[in-house]
C-alpha cells in the first residue's frame, strides 16, 4: 500500500467491522465511563490554516496506560475555496469511516459519543502515536475530497483543554442542527439527485431537498452537495430548483425536468410535499411508507421493522409492495424517518394534522417533531389495531381529521370494501366469490332457474378489486 | 385456491333475486384467480422456450470440456470411444456427450426433488387436505414462492395448489430424460441448455416440497431467530436408545417424533438425523439431533451408536443393511424408492414387526406407512438396546496396531481414496504404535469406504481410522442454526439500502454436499471469511451442518457468532436440500421488490436482472450428488456463477469467460440502447477452485457486477484485492478490468492502482443500467 507505506498497520476498507474486544485493547478513548469527549470538523479561512500539521495536546498513545480509559477528543481543521461551513457535518462524518479503516483501530458512534480503542497487536505492531493516525486521516481526506485544499488534524487528550473544548464542541453541533433544520427548500438554488439505487430500481430518481431528505435515509441535503461536488458525473447529481411552480405542493421546474429526464418520461410532475397526485417516486429501500386510509381520510406510516399488520389490515410487505420500485402511486409515499422531522413533512396534505396512526417505536423517535396539539391523537398500535377501533379513537380524541369527516360526505361503503378485500397477504382464506359480485344478481331482473344443470371445464373467479381515489 | 371437481345442487333456494329449483352445478375445476398480476411471455415455459437466453449465457460463458469418461456406453452400439475428435456409433462427439451426462445428471437431480416434494404434498394433502393454506412467513412474506410464480405463473395459496406446479416439473421432466435418448439432440449447447432448463425445474420442485412442509409441519417461517440446535455425535445422550434416520423425506421421522410424543417417551429415547433428514426433524422437533452429513453413515454405525437405523429417501449408502448386520442393528426401510431388498410388512401387525426385528430373525424390513413406522422404530430401539449394548465393529487401539502391522504398503487405499490422502503413511505409523496420523484422516475422511474394498490385505481401513478418531466423535457437541425457510420480504428490503451503498459487498451460498476436499473446517472457514466481511452468508444442507461443527477462540459457533438474518455479516441456514430454492427465491424477489419487475412467467428478464445486478455467488464445496449439479443448473439458468470444489471438475466441464475477449463483456444500457463493455462481471458461471484460499478469492471477485455503484464497486474490489494478496501473496493482475471510473478504486489505494490503469492503458467508461435484452431498451416517453 505505497500510499501508507509509513504507517506501521495495514488500512484498507476491510477494517471496517472490526470490533475489538476488551481483552485485546490497548487503550480505549471516550467511551461510556469517559465524560469528555467530542470529534468537530471546523472550515476555517485558507490563511488559518497549516496544511498537513498533527498536533498532540496531552499524553500520546505510548503514555497513555494499558487498559485504561481516557478523554479524547478529534479536531479536524479545513480549508477549501469551495468549502463552507454547511459541509462540516459531512466532513465530520468522515473521520469515523476513515479511522476505522485502519487495522486494529475500532471508532463508534460520532460527536460527543465516540467511542474508541486501539487494538493491542496494532499498539505493539508500532501504533503508540497519534502521529500516523493524523496522517492517515489527513491522506484520505485530501484524496477522497479535492474540495479539502488544506487540513490539520488536532487530537487532544489533556483533560485540562477538553474541559474547555468539549462544551464548545457541543456548543458547535446544536448551532449546526439548528441551522440544518432551518434551512428552507425555497432558500437555496440547488437541490440533489440521487441515482444510486436505479442501480437496482432503475426508474428511481430520489430528490433530495434542504427539508426532505432521501428515502433511504442516508442523504441529507449537505452530503448530496458534498457527494455532487466531489463527483459530478457520480449518481448524486446537482438539480438545479428552478422556478416554484407550486410553493404549497412543493412542484419546482427544475425537479419535474429532472424527474422526466431521469425516468426516461415515466415521470413528469413531482409534488414533494404530498402523499396525493404527483408523489415523490418511492425506492425499493425506503425506512417507511406513509398510506392513505379513505376511512378516516387520514394518513398511516408503517416502517420496515414493523411486525405484524398496520391498521388497515396490511404488513409493510404489501403496502410497499404497492408503491415501491420507482413508481408514483396516488396515496402512497415511501419515505425516511428523517423527513417526518421537516416542517415540509406532507405539509400540503396538512402535516402532522393529516397523520392519524403511526407506530409507536416511530412516534417515539418523532415526537419532539410533531405539533403538542396532535400528538397525543395521534393512534399508535397501542390505540388502535383495525381501522374501526381508529375510527373510534380518532372521534374520541377530536382528531383534526375528524373536522374533515363532517365536512365531506362519509366514506363510501365501496371504499372499504376495496381496502379490506385486499388481505391475500395475511395469508387468509378468500371467500370465492361474494354477494355483491355475482353477475346473476345484478339488476332488476329476477330469475328463475328449474331443474338447471350447467356445466363448466373451468371457472375462474377473479376479486373484484376496486380502484378508489382518495 | 383453486379447487377441483366443484358440484353443487339446490333443490329449492328462494332469494330476492329468484327461485332457483333442482340446480345442478359441475364444475371441473375452479380458478381463484387473486393473482392480478398479468402473465408474462413464459409461463410454464416448454424446453426451447427460453432457449434463446440460454445462448446469450452460453455465448458468454463457454463450455469447457474436462471430460472424466471418454468413452460412451449408454447404448449397445458402444461402448464407443470418443477421444481425439471421433465421434460415437450415433455421430455424437465428446462435447455433446459430456453436456449431455451434465443433462442427465441434472435430470436425475430434478427428478429427485420432485419425487420428493410429489410424495411430500401427496402425503400432507391426504393428511390436511387440499385446502390448507400455505404460509411461508406471515405477514412478512407476501411473495410466498418466488420460483413458482416466476416458472409457472402460479400463486399457490393452499396445498392443492402445489398439485398443479408439480404436474409442470413432472411433464418437463419427462420431456428432457427423453432427449438424451440415442440419437435425439444433436448439439452441445442444446444439451447445455436443456441442463439450464431442467434446473430451473429442479428449483421449482424444491420449493414446492419445503413450502409444503413450512406450512404444515410447524417449522420456522422466514425466521432469522431460528432456534439454534444441537449438532454432533457428543451431544446425543448414549444412554437413550438412539433412532437415527438418515436420507432426506422427513415423513417418517415425523411419525417417530409422534409417536415418541404421544407415548410420552420422547425425553428417554434420542432421535437424531444424518443429511437433510436431520434438517428437518430440528425444525420439527428442536430436541432432535443433527448428527452430521452424509459421508458420515459408516463411522456412525460401525462405532454402534444407532440402536435403529432408519431409512427414507435420497444420498443413503446402500450397503447400510450389510453395515448395520454386523452391529446387531435393526433396519427400517420407509421409502418406496429405497426398499433395500426387504420384505414389505407395511400391512403386517406392529406387534409381529417390533418382535421380527427385535428377535433378530429379520435384519430390517420395509414399512411404507410412516405412523406405523414411527411405532416400530421406537418401539424397537426401546427393546433392543439392552439387548445390543452398543455393540461395535471397531478394533480396540491395540488392534488397530496389529492390524496396521498387516499393511503391506501397496498404496492401492491411497490410489482409490477420491481425495488421495495418505492411508499408507497412516498405517505405517499405526503399525508403529503412532495413531495420530489415523486420527489427522478422521478429521478429513469422507467415508466413503473405497479404500477397504481396494485393500488386498482386506484391513477395515476405515474402521481403523474411525477408532482412530473416536475420542474426537465423542466431543463433537456443536450448534446449527435450525433450518429457517425463506427470507423475508422484509429482509430483502432492509438489504436494499446498504446492497446499494456498497455496505454488503456480495451475497455468499454456500451449499451442497460433504466430499470437501480437505474436510468441513473449509466450510467453516470460507463462511466465517465473508460473514467477518460483512457479505451476506446463506448456508444450506451438510453444508450448514459442517459450518457449524467448529468453534472460534472464544468456543462460540458460527451459528452463535454471528446473526441468523439476511443482512451484513448475517450468517443464516435456509434448511434442506429443497430448501436451496429459497436461496434462487431471494435473488428472484430483490427484482421483484426493489424494481417491481413483475414475475409471473416472466423468467428471461428476471434472470437478466439477477445476473447483471446481483451480486450473488454460490458455492459447492463439495458437490458429489445429481441433485448438486441440478440446484448449480438453476443458478446458471438465472445467470448467478457457482463455484465448486475440486470434484466439481467431475462433472465433466465448466462454464467459463474469457476475460482476455472485450467483446465477450458487452451489455446495453438500457437507458441509451448503447453497447458498453462492463469487463468480466462476473467472469465465470461455473468454474472449480482448487484450494480453499483459491475458492475465497474467486467468491470475492464474482460478486462484481456490471450495475455496482461506484461505492458498491470499491468495496468489492477492496475485499477481493486484500483476499488476493492474503491467501495468494500477490496482487491481482486483473484489477483495470474492474475500473470503470477513478471513483470505483478503493479510496485506500489511489496511488497504487492510479500506476496500475496507465500501465495498462485504462481508458474511462460508464457505469449503465444493463442488459442482454434489447427489448428492455427503455424508450423515451
Amino acid at each position: 500500500m505505497s500510499m501508507f507505506k509509513d504507517i506501521p498497520v495495514d488500512v484498507g476498507v476491510i477494517y471496517e467491522g472490526e470490533r475489538i474486544r476488551r481483552n485485546d485493547m490497548q487503550v480505549e478513548l471516550g467511551g461510556p465511563t469517559v465524560k469528555q469527549k467530542f470529534e468537530l470538523a471546523k472550515v476555517k479561512p485558507m490563511n488559518e490554516i497549516e496544511d498537513g500539521k498533527i498536533t498532540i495536546i496531552g499524553p500520546d498513545l505510548k503514555d497513555l496506560k494499558e487498559g485504561g480509559a481516557f478523554p479524547f477528543g478529534i479536531l479536524i481543521e479545513a480549508a477549501g475555496a469551495k468549502l463552507d461551513a454547511g459541509l462540516e457535518g459531512v466532513l465530520e462524518r468522515r473521520i469515523h469511516g476513515y479511522l476505522n479503516y485502519i487495522e486494529g483501530f475500532m471508532h463508534l458512534n460520532q460527536r460527543y459519543d465516540i467511542w474508541i480503542r486501539i487494538g493491542k497487536k496494532s499498539f505493539q505492531k508500532g501504533l503508540n502515536s497519534f502521529e500516523p493516525i493524523g496522517k492517515v486521516i489527513y491522506r484520505l481526506f485530501k484524496s477522497e475530497l479535492p474540495i479539502v485544499e488544506k487540513l490539520q488534524v488536532t487530537f487532544i487528550t489533556d483533560p485540562a483543554k477538553l474541559d474547555e473544548l468539549t462544551p464548545e464542541a457541543i456548543q458547535a453541533y446544536e448551532a449546526r442542527d439548528s441551522k440544518a433544520r432551518g434551512l428552507k427548500d425555497a432558500e437555496v438554488s440547488e437541490f440533489y439527485g440521487c441515482a444510486l439505487c436505479q442501480s437496482f430500481a432503475p426508474s428511481h430518481v430520489c430528490v433530495i431537498t434542504p427539508q426532505r431528505y432521501s428515502n433511504c435515509g442516508a442523504i441529507s441535503w449537505f452530503d448530496g452537495k458534498a457527494s455532487a461536488s466531489i463527483d459530478p458525473k457520480g449518481p448524486v447529481f446537482a438539480i438545479p430548483r428552478g422556478e416554484i411552480i407550486n410553493e404549497e405542493k412543493g412542484e419546482f421546474s427544475g425537479v419535474n425536468e429532472a424527474a422526466k429526464q431521469r425516468s426516461m418520461g415515466e415521470v413528469t410532475k413531482v409534488w414533494l410535499y404530498t402523499a396525493f397526485d404527483h408523489p415523490h417516486t418511492s425506492c425499493g429501500c425506503f425506512e417507511a411508507i406513509t398510506f392513505y386510509i379513505p376511512e378516516v381520510d387520514g394518513l398511516g406510516v408503517v416502517q420496515r421493522n414493523f411486525k405484524g399488520a398496520a391498521v388497515n389490515g396490511l404488513p409493510f410487505s404489501t403496502l410497499a409492495d404497492s408503491a415501491a420500485g420507482g413508481r408514483q402511486i396516488d396515496g402512497f409515499h415511501g419515505m425516511s424517518i428523517e423527513y417526518m422531522r421537516s416542517s415540509k413533512f406532507f405539509a400540503a396534505d396538512g402535516g402532522w394534522t393529516r397523520i392519524v396512526w403511526v407506530p409507536k417505536e416511530v412516534k417515539e423517535k418523532v415526537k419532539d417533531f410533531i405539533p403538542a396539539d396532535v400528538v397525543d391523537k395521534i393512534a399508535t398500535e397501542e390505540d388502535a389495531k383495525n381501522v374501526d377501533e381508529l375510527k373510534a379513537f380518532l372521534k374520541a380524541k377530536n382528531h383534526p381529521v375528524v373536522a374533515r369527516w363532517e365536512a365531506e360526505a362519509a366514506p363510501a361503503a365501496a371504499e372499504t370494501a376495496a381496502i379490506t378485500v385486499n388481505e391475500e397477504a395475511a395469508g387468509t382464506m378468500m371467500p370465492v366469490a361474494t354477494a355483491g359480485s355475482l353477475p346473476i344478481m345484478a339488476g332488476g331482473f329476477k330469475i328463475i332457474l328449474k331443474d338447471a344443470k350447467i356445466y363448466a371445464n373451468k371457472v375462474i373467479i377473479q376479486t373484484v378489486k376496486d380502484e378508489k381515489k382518495p | 385456491m383453486t379447487s377441483k371437481n366443484v358440484h353443487v345442487k339446490i333443490d329449492e333456494m328462494k332469494t330476492n333475486a329468484g327461485l332457483i329449483k333442482n340446480l345442478e352445478l359441475s364444475i371441473g375445476k375452479v380458478i381463484n384467480d387473486n393473482y392480478t398480476e398479468p402473465m408474462g411471455p413464459t409461463p410454464m415455459p416448454s424446453v426451447t422456450a427460453l432457449r434463446d437466453w440460454d445462448m446469450k449465457l452460453l455465448t458468454k460463458y463457454k463450455p469447457f470440456y474436462m471430460p472424466d469418461c471418454d468413452s460412451c456406453c449408454l447404448c449397445t452400439f458402444g461402448k464407443c470411444d470418443l477421444t481425439a475428435g471421433k465421434r460415437g456409433a450415433c455421430g455424437l462427439d465428446i462435447g455433446a456427450q459430456s453436456s449431455r451426462i451434465v443433462m442427465i445428471a441434472c435430470a436425475i437431480g430434478s427428478a429427485c426433488h420432485t419425487a420428493h416434494s410429489r410424495h411430500l404434498v401427496h402425503h400432507l394433502i391426504e393428511k390436511y387436505g387440499r385446502r390448507y393454506p400455505l404460509d411461508v412467513g406471515g405477514l412478512n412474506v407476501k411473495v410466498e414462492a418466488p420460483v413458482s410464480r416466476l416458472v409457472t405463473g402460479i400463486k399457490p395459496e393452499t396445498l392443492g395448489d402445489l398439485d398443479d406446479i408439480l404436474t409442470y416439473t413432472e411433464e418437463q421432466i419427462t420431456q428432457i430424460l427423453a432427449t438424451a435418448h440415442t440419437g435425439q439432440e444433436a448439439n452441445n449447447l442444446d444439451f447445455e441448455s436443456k441442463a439450464f432448463h431442467i434446473g430451473m425445474v429442479d428449483h421449482v420442485g424444491m420449493e414446492v416440497g419445503d413450502i409444503a412442509q413450512i406450512s404444515t409441519l410447524g417449522y420456522p417461517k422466514a425466521d432469522p431467530e431460528a432456534p439454534l440446535v444441537k449438532l454432533g455425535i457428543g451431544s446425543v445422550d448414549r444412554t437413550k436408545p438412539v433412532i437415527m434416520c438418515i436420507g432426506h423425506n422427513v415423513v417418517p421421522s415425523v411419525g417417530i417424533i409422534d409417536y415418541a410424543k404421544d407415548t410420552k417417551v420422547d425425553d428417554k429415547i434420542e432421535v437424531v438425523g444424518l443429511c437433510c433428514t436431520s434438517h428437518d426433524m430440528t425444525r420439527y422437533y428442536t430436541r432432535a439431533r443433527i448428527v452430521g452429513p452424509i459421508s458420515w453413515e459408516l463411522r456412525f454405525i460401525r462405532a454402534g451408536l444407532a440402536d435403529v437405523v432408519v431409512l427414507d429417501e435420497q444420498c443413503i449408502r446402500t450397503d447400510v443393511a450389510e453395515e448395520a448386520a454386523k452391529t446387531n442393528t435393526p433396519v427400517i426401510a420407509a421409502s418406496e424408492k429405497n426398499c433395500v431388498g426387504f420384505k414389505n410388512r407395511t400391512n403386517d401387525s406392529t406387534d409381529a414387526i417390533v418382535e421380527d426385528l427385535v428377535s433378530g430373525k429379520v435384519k430390517g424390513v420395509l414399512v411404507l406407512d410412516p405412523e406405523k413406522v414411527g411405532e416400530v422404530a421406537v418401539r424397537v430401539a426401546q427393546a433392543v438396546a439392552p439387548i445390543r449394548k452398543r455393540k461395535n465393529v471397531l478394533p480396540t487401539a491395540e488392534e488397530v496396531v496389529a492390524i496396521a502391522k498387516t499393511c503391506t504398503q501397496c498404496k492401492q487405499c491411497q490410489r482409490n481414496c477420491p481425495q488421495d490422502y495418505f492411508i499408507p503413511a497412516a498405517m505405517k505409523a499405526a503399525a508403529a504404535g503412532d495413531l495420530s496420523k489415523l486420527t489427522d484422516l478422521y478429521e478429513v475422511c469422507i467415508g466413503c469406504g473405497r479404500c477397504e474394498q481396494a485393500c488386498p490385505q482386506k484391513i477395515a481401513i476405515h474402521s481403523l481410522i474411525v477408532k482412530a478418531g473416536e475420542k474426537s466423535m465423542e466431543c463433537e457437541d456443536n450448534l446449527c442454526r435450525s433450518g429457517r425457510g425463506a427470507v423475508s420480504d422484509v429482509e430483502i428490503r432492509n438489504v436494499g439500502s446498504p446492497i446499494v451503498l456498497g455496505e454488503i459487498p456480495g451475497i455468499v451460498a454456500i451449499v451442497g454436499c460433504s466430499n470437501y476436499p480437505k474436510g468441513g473446517k473449509d466450510v467453516y472457514d470460507i463462511a466465517r471469511e465473508f460473514a467477518s466481511r460483512r457479505y451476506i452468508v446463506v448456508l444450506s444442507g451438510c453444508s450448514a451442518m459442517s459450518a457449524g461443527s467448529y468453534r472460534n477462540s472464544e468456543g462460540k459457533t458460527l451459528y452463535e457468532e454471528f446473526p441468523g438474518g439476511f443482512e451484513a455479516g448475517g450468517v443464516s441456514n435456509v434448511g434442506s436440500c429443497v430448501a436451496n430454492s429459497h436461496i434462487a427465491g431471494a435473488a428472484i424477489k430483490v427484482a421483484n421488490i426493489f424494481a417491481k419487475r413483475p414475475l409471473r412467467g416472466n423468467y428471461e428478464e428476471i434472470a437478466d436482472y439477477i445476473h447483471n445486478r446481483l451480486g450473488a455467488v454460490g458455492l459447492a464445496w463439495g458437490a458429489y450428488s445429481q441433485k448438486a449439479a441440478a440446484i448449480g443448473a438453476g443458478f446458471w439458468r438465472l445467470g448467478v456463477p457457482v463455484v465448486v470444489g475440486p470434484h466439481g471438475s467431475k462433472y465433466r466441464r465448466m462454464l467459463l469467460g474469457r476475460k482476455e475477449d472485450p467483446t465477450n463483456w458487452e451489455v446495453l444500457d438500457a437507458r441509451t440502447g448503447e453497447t458498453v463493455n462492463v469487463g468480466p462481471t462476473p467472469e465465470h458461471l461455473f468454474n472449480v477452485a482448487e484450494t480453499k484460499e483459491e475458492c475465497i478469492v474467486q467468491i470475492a471477485k464474482l460478486c462484481m457486477r456490471p450495475n455496482d455503484t461506484w461505492k458498491g464497486r470499491a468495496g468489492k474490489l477492496s475485499h477481493y484485492i486484500d483476499l488476493h494478496k492474503r491467501y495468494l501473496g500477490v496482487m491481482p493482475n486483473d484489477i483495470h478490468l474492474y475500473i470503470r471510473t477513478m471513483a470505483d478504486v478503493p479510496i485506500t489505494m489511489k496511488d497504487e492502482i492510479g500506476k496500475i490503469l496507465e500501465a495498462n492503458n485504462w481508458k474511462e467508461t460508464i457505469i449503465p443500467d444493463p442488459t442482454l435484452l434489447p427489448r428492455m431498451v427503455r424508450k423515451m416517453k
